[in-house]
Formats: structure tokens, C-alpha cells, sequence
């Protein structure tokens, strides 16, 4: 019975942080960004914990660092991030020589804000009907501030964020200026689409293998009143696929990546957040509660698969039976305390 | 005993299996232990188990939700998978049990245990190697067991 989920034993495990559970948890699946590989080693041997273990309101809190313009208070897109570099805050806590974790790392989550925000399931790709051979784009979006959106097609990703399309003969980069304001719907104008006709289909449906140039990739940049700030940036990158090689185009969106102040953050989402969440395999609601106390609302989430699911607390007790998500089994790397806050915006 | 101790997911999960009780499952907890329960399992419809009530007991040691519940049946049951002192041989109960796993989900478990006997996972060598021989009578011998020994009465 059962299925047997890989088990690529073993990397490092890690601890991180925790926060507060937040009572109020947002509608809307908040997405994560994090840096890509800039961690540096763990360290071994210790980590934090709380003074009094069983009080849920006296895990530590270690907001260590980041600069305040981190902190907008009206940040809109929900998202979190990990901190660049392992923080070892020590609240009130003691240190514990463990020995279940053998490897243990602090990771503490922050905010950044998101300025403009391409709703990444509304993106479609149509047929002009002025231009039958050309294809358009469309997709919603929220701005922040005023900005332009850059469409490219089989673009290659250069450093800093910058992108060169692969074959500008065939489709030179257009881009849009928009204006600030929420929920809004972009939708390309006739006569400015491409001819995908000129491209193989394998082509189109699969990025590089290097996963530097993808077949669609559009960038949103938005300048902040602040002068002399830098540009934000969200990029969507995307293929384009036909079932049976037939039919309209399919836009799948692979990744999307966000350039602010001169860090690139990859946008992921945590599965098990927020009320639209389908039931989970079992029937009862597990949208909020932990799955472990099911009392508790849940508000650590398990890396690298990304399951929302646990108070801290449990994630704590968890740490010391396993090394599994309890949602997929996968081996869990980090866990990470979000709090969320959508009270004040 | 402890109740007065009793977790607060234990008297969730309990409320939730009387008030909702799965189909063709019901789990009620021992007056003098909150932590045992006397479960009944029907035999699945289109299974050799089809028209038996099957007797289980279910513990939840200290460790739960950390460590599995403890399942058996009281039930004499003639499947690949459960052995002649009522254990059970299911991957969940055992290395692939997942605190995000409850009461309910695992006597769902068992139940499709039933509709689908494992017989290359064995716990009964012996029946499973009849049903890998001669599946059909094995499934006859199933249907007399239920009828002698689950037929309720």
C-alpha cells in the first residue's frame, strides 16, 4: 500500500528561526522569494530554541538586519523572502548541543515588496484577428508605481537580469508603458504580435538546456517615486506549447524572478496557504491548522518541497523524530517561519 | 488513565470521527481510555471481505501523533497482508507513516487494504502464496472466513 516517495538521503539539515504564528493568514497564496544559492555553509552544533518550549508566545524573534526600506508597511504581493545570511539571534534562548540535528542553520524570513506583479496564470497567447499569423499576448497585472512591460521572444538571460533576444531579425523586443494601479489587464495591441511560424515547435515548448534562454519572457519594470532608486523588476518566463503539435498555443509560465536593488530572487509558492486551498487528501479543512496539532494555525513552511503546514511548535518536535515533510516525505532541508501580516496595509 | 491529559488533536480527531464517521467505518473511543477505540470496518463491496464486520482495536501511544497508531484485528481474516494475530502489514503503519496522517486516513487505509490484497508484500507467507498460486480459490477461502467469522453475528 502506499507510494514510496524518493529518498535521496543525505543532505544537511538545517534549523532556522521562528516567529509568532500570525492569527490571520491572507486569501491569497502568498509566494516566497528567495535567493538562489548564496548561502553560505551551515554551522554545526547548535541552534536556538525557546526559553519555555511549551508557551507558544515565547519563540524568539530575530528580525536581524535588513535595512528598513525593507519594510514598507503597505508591501502588496504578500511575499517573504529568506534572508541572505544565517542569523544567530539568541532571545532569552539557550543553547542546546543536539544531537538529532547534526547540522543545524538559522534562517529568518523578510519581506520585501513587490512592486509590480504579473498574475502569472492569467498570461494567454491569442491569434490577432487583424493579423491571423501573428500571435499576442495578455495577462493581468498590479503596479505599484508607473512602468513599462518588455515583451521577448527565445531571450537569453545575461547578468544583471538583462535579456538578449537570440533572434532579434524575428521579433525585436517591444515594449509598453503602463500606469500605476491594481488589477489591471494588459493586453498587447494588434499589428504588434510575432509570426511563431518562423520558429520549430520544440523549440518554443522547452527552454535551453542551461534554462538561460526561454521561448517567452517578459519583463515588468516599474520606477518608484523614490529618485534615483533603482528599477524593480519582475520577469515571466514562459514556454509555449501545442497538445499533438496541433491547436492554439498553451502558455505555461516556468519561473518568475525578481531584480530589486541588484538581488535576483526566484518567485516560489508555498503549498497549503490560504482559503482557496483544495481539501488535502483527507477530507476535513486542513486550510489553517497545523497538521500535526491541529489546533495551532499553521505558519512554517518545510523547503525544498515547499508545504505550508505546520505551527512552529510541531515544527520544532518534528525536527527531533524526522527529517521528512509530513505532507510528502521528502527530506526536509529548512524549515522557514513565516509571519504574515495583512492586518495594517 | 491520562485522559485528563489527552492532546487537544486527539479529542479534535475523536469529535470528528463520531460526528462525520467515514462510510463503512466507525471508531469510538474505550470509556476508560481515550487513547483506545473499538473500531468496525465493513468488507468492501466487490471484495471477498463483501458483507463482513470486521473487529479492530486501535491505540494511540504517547508518541502520536509523531508515531503511528498501533491497528489490529480482532477479526480472524484470511488476507496476504494481515497475519493470524490480527497485525497488519501496511507501509503507513510503519516507515511511511507521516504525522499529517490521522485515524480516519489510516482505517481508510485498511479498508482499501482489503479491497486490494498486496500478496508480493506479504505478512501470512502462506496466504499469499496461495493467493499468488491459485488467486481464485484464495479469494473463496476469504469469502468462507468473512462468512464464519465477520458475519456480524
Amino acid at each position: 500500500m502506499g507510494v514510496s516517495w524518493s529518498n535521496n538521503n543525505r543532505r544537511r539539515r538545517r534549523r532556522n528561526t521562528y516567529f509568532h504564528p500570525h492569527p490571520h493568514p491572507p486569501h491569497l497564496p502568498p509566494p516566497y522569494y528567495y535567493p538562489p544559492p548564496l548561502l553560505p555553509p551551515p554551522p554545526q552544533g547548535y541552534f536556538i530554541t525557546s526559553t519555555n518550549p511549551s508557551a507558544s508566545t515565547s519563540t524568539t524573534t530575530s528580525y536581524v538586519g535588513p535595512p528598513p526600506q525593507y519594510y514598507p508597511n503597505g508591501y502588496t504581493a504578500n511575499s517573504v523572502m529568506l534572508h541572505q545570511q544565517p542569523l544567530y539571534a539568541n532571545e532569552g534562548g539557550s543553547e542546546i548541543h543536539a544531537s538529532p540535528p547534526p547540522y543545524i542553520d538559522h534562517q529568518t524570513t523578510k519581506k520585501i515588496r513587490n512592486d509590480v506583479n504579473l498574475h502569472k496564470h492569467t498570461l494567454r497567447l491569442y491569434v490577432d484577428t487583424n493579423n491571423p499569423d501573428h500571435h499576442l499576448i495578455s495577462f493581468d497585472f498590479d503596479a505599484l508605481y508607473d512602468g513599462s512591460i518588455t515583451i521577448f521572444y527565445l531571450a537569453k538571460e545575461e547578468e544583471k537580469c538583462r535579456f538578449i533576444p537570440l533572434f532579434p531579425d524575428m521579433f525585436e523586443p517591444i515594449t509598453f508603458p503602463f500606469q500605476k494601479g491594481a488589477g489591471q489587464k494588459f493586453c498587447q495591441p494588434s499589428g504588434t504580435g510575432i509570426d511563431l511560424g518562423f520558429f520549430e515547435l520544440d523549440d518554443l515548448s522547452r527552454p535551453s538546456p542551461g534554462e538561460d534562454v526561454f521561448p517567452l519572457v517578459i519583463c515588468a519594470e516599474t520606477n518608484s517615486s523614490v529618485l534615483g532608486a533603482s528599477p524593480h523588476m519582475q520577469i515571466t518566463q514562459a514556454v509555449l506549447e501545442k497538445s499533438n503539435s496541433i491547436g492554439p498555443f498553451q502558455v505555461k509560465v516556468v519561473r518568475q524572478i525578481l531584480w530589486i536593488d541588484d538581488v535576483r530572487y526566484e518567485l516560489r509558492e508555498l503549498y497549503g496557504i490560504g482559503s482557496s486551498e483544495t481539501p488535502d487528501f483527507d477530507d476535513n479543512d486542513l486550510g489553517k491548522e497545523c497538521v500535526i496539532c491541529m489546533t495551532e494555525l499553521k505558519d512554517t513552511a518545510v523547503l525544498p518541497c515547499r508545504h505550508m503546514c505546520m505551527c512552529s511548535e510541531c515544527a520544532k518536535a518534528l525536527r527531533f523524530q524526522s527529517n521528512k515533510c509530513p505532507i510528502c516525505r521528502q527530506p526536509i532541508e529548512e524549515l522557514i517561519e513565516i509571519k504574515i501580516n495583512n492586518g495594517n496595509q | 488513565m491520562a485522559n485528563s491529559n489527552l492532546p487537544r488533536r486527539i479529542i479534535k480527531e475523536t469529535q470528528r470521527l463520531l460526528s462525520e464517521p467515514a462510510p463503512g467505518i466507525s471508531a469510538s473511543p474505550s470509556e476508560d481510555n481515550m487513547r483506545y477505540f473499538n473500531v468496525m470496518i465493513l468488507g468492501p463491496t466487490q471484495s471477498p471481505y463483501e458483507g463482513g464486520v470486521f473487529k479492530l482495536e486501535l491505540f494511540l501511544p504517547e508518541e502520536y501523533p509523531m508515531a503511528a497508531p498501533k491497528v489490529r484485528f480482532l477479526t480472524k481474516i484470511y488476507h496476504p497482508n494481515i497475519d493470524k494475530l490480527g497485525r497488519i502489514c501496511l507501509d503507513i503503519l510503519k516507515d511511511k507513516w507521516s504525522p499529517a496522517l490521522q485515524i480516519r486516513t489510516v482505517l481508510l487505509s485498511i479498508q482499501a487494504l482489503l479491497s486490494a490484497p498486496n500478496p508480493d508484500d506479504p505478512l501470512s507467507e502462506n496466504i499469499a502464496k496461495h493467493w499468488k498460486t491459485n488467486e481464485a480459490e484464495a479469494v473463496e477461502t476469504a469469502k468462507e472466513w468473512t462468512r464464519l467469522y465477520a458475519s456480524g453475528a
